[in-house]
């Protein structure tokens, strides 16, 4: 039951995007052009309002209006941060959409974007599968037969 | 109003501030971060033993949840809105194509690789990175978003510059 809100909250954040234009091609089209500065506007204001409600929290003992703990921390440092992101950045070029939006788009009724989705599902696979590899069974951790 | 709200797009300075706004509630009514790119990592978590999708952050499932939604979202802003016609066009990629659907599909399918493992690699995506993180001031999110914008408008350009339209 609780999961529903977690839904409820994914639409109300999927409808703001479409609403703002974020999932829109030509909106990240002309933000890489510099011809439409909509979309830093965007994340300009929602970082900055993020940062003050998030501030806010923090103020308040960290506890969300229930009382729980809230479990919003800073992500961790990791050595891909830099390589990683400029690899989601091509991608980002290429399909006018980041992991949210091109979800976003399907519901939309933009249906080349089921590609973007799949292509993002599979490559995420595929990179747990390339960092996987050290436990791999079939190699030296199986007991070959005699 | 029903014009204002549901139909014409929301100008930068309704639509940041809307985003910041669930952030702070998603975290303030149910103690979450916003994130979207380890959901895929959480569907695969479902279909795959691999040790990788064995980390915590993919056993949470409100963050399927979540993303479940997205789409919910997509089509409730469209229809509100009037404008619920599935189509195969995309617009400015329409012309780079010259509107052929498999072009965009191998194109498309293609960049999403970049953005699943890209994602993966630099742990999180521009939801969870660049707003919520760089909302809390957290180097690394700094640093991924860089990383996004760089590539992002350098593989932008050379593709349009190459391929023209």
């Amino acid at each position: 039951m609780r999961l529903g809100f977690f839904t409820i909250f994914g639409t109300l954040f999927g409808f703001v995007l479409s609403r703002g234009r974020v999932s829109d091609y030509d909106t990240i089209a002309g933000m890489f052009r510099l011809t439409d500065l909509h979309l830093f506007g965007v994340i300009g204001t929602a970082i900055a309002t993020a940062g003050i409600g998030l501030w806010l929290i923090r103020r308040g003992g960290n506890r969300t209006v229930t009382g729980d703990p809230v479990d919003v921390r800073r992500k961790a440092w990791q050595p891909g941060v830099f390589s990683g992101g400029l690899v989601l950045g091509a991608g980002w070029a290429l399909t006018g959409a980041c992991p949210g939006t091109s979800l976003v788009q399907v519901g939309e009724g933009k249906l080349v974007a089921v590609f973007t989705v799949a292509g993002i599902l599979v490559g995420t696979y595929v990179f747990g599968r390339l960092r996987s590899f050290g436990d791999r069974p079939g190699l030296a951790s199986e007991p070959h037969p005699a | 109003m029903y014009e204002a709200l549901f139909v014409t797009p929301w100008p930068w300075w309704v639509a940041g501030p809307a985003i910041g706004l669930v952030v702070t509630l998603l975290a303030w009514l149910l103690g979450k971060p916003l994130g979207v790119s380890t959901g895929y990592g959480v569907v695969c978590a479902l279909g795959s033993r691999l040790s990788f999708f064995r980390a915590k952050e993919y056993d949470e499932r409100w963050r399927l949840a979540f993303v479940v939604g997205l789409p919910l979202g997509g089509l409730i802003a469209a229809w509100l809105a009037g404008q619920l016609s599935p189509t195969l066009a995309f617009g400015q990629l329409d012309r780079l194509t010259h509107g052929s659907v498999a072009a965009k599909a191998v194109l498309l399918f293609g960049g999403g690789l970049l953005v699943g493992a890209g994602a993966r690699w630099a742990g999180g995506c521009p939801s969870g990175h660049t707003i919520v993180g760089v909302a809390q001031g957290a180097r690394s999110s700094i640093v991924a978003t860089l990383g996004f914008m760089i590539a992002g408008f350098a593989v932008f350009n050379a593709l349009y510059l190459v391929l023209g339209g």
